[in-house]
């Protein structure tokens, strides 16, 4: 590995692996549990994911850029070790797994109603193998590319603004939800695919900027998602909101031309990208995990194993409704690793240096 | 190697993966425009119009009918009737006649909403009478009534004297508890297609039409123009009707939310509007200036009158089209909203409109 991430890739790593299927749902999510100006409640979500980045900066700062399975391996035995990793590599295999399942079934719910879901499935994972095969560097400069080739896409909430109505966001602030724990798991889920930096320590450039550019990267991804969830909140009403499963899929829809109705199909499409990277990292994750139990291994093997398994699964959940339990099941699980990950490689440096200090 | 036979699987994956998802255009009956009525018998009458592009024929388009229960159960009978095959993706107009309007149209809007090929912008549009009966009527020199009714519509949205409703506007509204749902009307005027009013909706029940002739005045009270035009009755100072017509109106409202002693509110509804004179025909002259500003008041007073008016009659009928509600809303706390039935408030409520016109200019000759 000689080519090393740049900042700049970096951050557009980090927010392309954020930025995913949840995203169509997010505006319905934030009205149903947080109810008016429930886009307000993206900020502490926001602040809580930056202090968790800060969490994962600690690491790399105490760890000198190691890689976190080296600090682990380090102080614990590998016979404790290895359940923790076989979990890591199932829940990230199989959150991958249900991302892209959830995209290929509402794809399939717009374009194609009786295709069988699982060829797009199919396609959906050999793009991804071809992804993967090439390394964590080609990983980050295709999303880089799928960045420039999916910005645009912002232009068309312009098409939205002459809806827009600030009356209707009302001056009432969080009111009228319910469940608020559940449906905070549900939009911190959103903002999930930052912790996978966790792993890139090995492969970014010790550059200064590279843990700001972490952060960079979530916060343009927050800038568009409160930009989204109040151009939502203005130009639907609160309960018309609720009733909208996939506003996002609303507001394309909304887009016309004199000479083709339905853009949303084509849009849709480019949506892939983004989806992609966020599969392709959670899969990429769970290879780097497994490379630690199984390193001899040769790595197209070890994927294609792994994507062949993941395949099959896939299979079981067969409504949206099945794949939408296990996205928020995984989802909260995720966010357990997301925060304890961190914390359990803080403590172990911690140990590590007072060892030190000892030795010395 | 590797990806050489991943391209090759894709290859065939893409040739076979589709083919009960295949489209032929030719054999696509892509429904346009359809309309609903209920029968006698309590169900429901869908019509349909389906281009033809076919050559070798004169017609234009193919008009399908069905007595259903439900609105989507109707494409199922139309399949039956023809050897297109009927889709609603293109559909851009949905024509709801008068009976039904008065009874509810949220199921059917609901419907449509589900239906994922039927996008937000599709059109929603009252028919005086049958909706069937206008759709199916042919109305020279224009081949398909249907979209002759999408474009006649589209053009006075335009104007803004009578605006367009979309799904997305109806479904918006109709979950809004601060305004209720309007949509235009259209009757048949024999060998033509006439925009009649606008009807305004409580909850999804029709109860009151608004003439044409109002139309301006509605819009005025309802939100911003940018691009009407209006002709305005005047009072004359001898009693005589005069007429001001105006052209590239732009006008913007505001409204202020006042609570009176006794509990009620106080809506003052102020409107602002600009444009040129093309014609009057009253006494003054447009050339001194004084003149013109009387005029500005004139045409004020006017349509405070006649906005106070109308709104009167939006009170007894209880429908809130305006959305004072939505301000009322934001002047209180959301206990306060909540606790308050706003449509049995609504007819109380104090309504003032405070006018101002300016003329930006009169044409090209003194």
């Amino acid at each position: 590995m000689t080519e090393k991430i740049r900042p700049f890739n970096l951050a557009v790593l980090v927010y392309m692996s954020q930025v995913g299927i949840v995203v169509f749902t997010l505006p319905r999510t934030l009205a149903d549990y947080f109810g008016t100006n429930g886009w307000l409640f993206l900020i502490p979500c926001f602040l809580l994911v930056s202090f968790n980045i800060y969490l994962i900066s600690c690491v790399y700062r105490l760890g000198k850029g190691r890689s976190v399975f080296d600090i682990l391996e380090q102080s614990v035995p590998k016979l404790l070790l290895y359940p923790l990793y076989a979990a890591l590599i199932t829940v990230w295999m199989l959150f991958g797994c249900v991302i892209g399942k959830k995209y290929v079934l509402l794809f399939q719910m717009l374009a194609f109603p009786t295709t069988n879901p699982m060829v797009f499935k199919l396609m959906f994972d050999l793009l991804a193998f071809m992804l993967i095969i090439k390394g964590i560097y080609a990983i980050s400069r295709a999303a880089t590319m799928f960045f420039w080739i999916t910005l645009w896409m912002y232009l068309l909430l312009l098409w939205v603004l002459p809806d827009f109505n600030w009356v209707r966001l009302t001056p009432f602030i969080l009111q009228g939800g319910h469940d608020q724990i559940k449906g905070g798991l549900e939009v911190y889920g959103a903002f999930l695919g930052y912790e996978m930096s966790l792993l890139l320590f090995p492969y970014i450039s010790k550059a200064k900027g590279s843990m700001a550019a972490i952060q960079a990267g979530n916060a343009y991804l927050s800038f568009s998602y409160i930009n989204l969830g109040l151009i939502s909140f203005g130009i639907f009403s609160q309960d018309q909101l609720k009733q909208l499963l996939y506003p996002l899929l609303d507001i394309l829809a909304y887009i016309q031309f004199p000479f083709v109705e339905r853009l949303e199909n084509l849009l849709y499409g480019f949506f892939l990208f983004l989806v992609l990277i966020t599969a392709v990292m959670y899969w990429w994750g769970a290879l780097e995990t497994a490379r630690r139990i199984l390193p001899r291994l040769k790595q197209q093997v070890l994927t294609f194993m792994l994507l062949g398994i993941t395949y099959s699964i896939s299979f079981i959940p067969k409504t949206i409704d099945e794949v939408n339990t296990w996205i928020g099941f995984l989802g909260n699980v995720t966010i357990g690793i997301a925060f304890g990950l961190p914390l359990l490689l803080i403590t172990l440096l911690l140990i590590q240096k007072k060892g030190e200090k000892r030795d010395g | 190697m590797v990806k050489r036979i991943a391209a090759m699987l894709a290859l065939v994956l893409l040739l076979t993966g589709c083919s009960t998802d295949q489209r032929i255009l030719d054999r696509l009956g892509m429904v346009q425009t359809a309309a609903f009525d209920s029968t006698e018998g309590g169900k429901l009458l869908v019509t349909a119009s389906i281009p033809v592009i076919d050559p070798n024929t004169e017609e234009h388009r193919e008009i399908l009918q069905a007595e259903t229960d439900s609105v989507k159960e109707a494409r199922l009978v139309f399949s039956r009737q023809t050897d297109l095959r009927v889709v609603s993706g293109q559909m851009r107009e949905l024509l709801f006649g008068m009976d039904l309007a008065e009874k509810g149209l949220w199921k059917y809007v609901e419907t449509q909403l589900r239906d994922p090929s039927v996008g937000f912008s599709v059109k929603l549009t009252i028919v005086d009478g049958k909706a069937g009966e206008l759709l199916a009527a042919e109305h020279k020199p224009h081949a398909d009534t249907g979209r002759y009714i999408t474009h006649l519509l589209e053009k006075e949205a335009s104007g803004n004297n009578i605006p367009a409703t979309t799904l997305y506007e109806f479904s918006r509204d109709y979950n809004d508890d601060g305004i209720d749902v309007i949509a235009p009307i259209v009757s048949d005027g024999s060998d033509k297609v006439r925009v009649s009013g606008i009807a305004l909706f409580a909850g999804d029940r029709m109860v009151m039409r608004v003439p044409v002739k109002e139309g301006l005045i509605f819009a005025l009270c309802r939100g911003k123009l940018k691009r009407g035009e209006a002709a305005l009755d005047l009072e004359g100072q001898s009693g005589k009707r005069e007429v001001a017509v105006f052209s590239s109106v732009t006008s913007k409202r505001k409204v202020k939310v006042h609570r009176l002693p006794d509990g009620r509110f106080k809506v003052d509804l102020y409107v602002s509007l600009q444009g040129s004179v093309l014609d009057y025909t009253g006494q003054r002259t447009l050339k001194e200036e004084a003149d013109r500003h009387e005029l500005e008041k004139e045409v004020a007073l006017s349509i405070e009158d006649k906005a106070e008016q109308l709104i009167r009659q939006m009170q007894q009928k209880k429908t809130d089209a305006l959305g004072l509600g939505q301000y009322v809303r934001n002047s209180l706390s959301y206990k306060a909203w909540e606790d308050m039935d706003w449509r049995e408030m609504y007819p109380e409520v104090e309504v003032k409109c405070h006018a101002k016109v300016k003329i930006k200019d009169y044409g090209k000759y003194m």
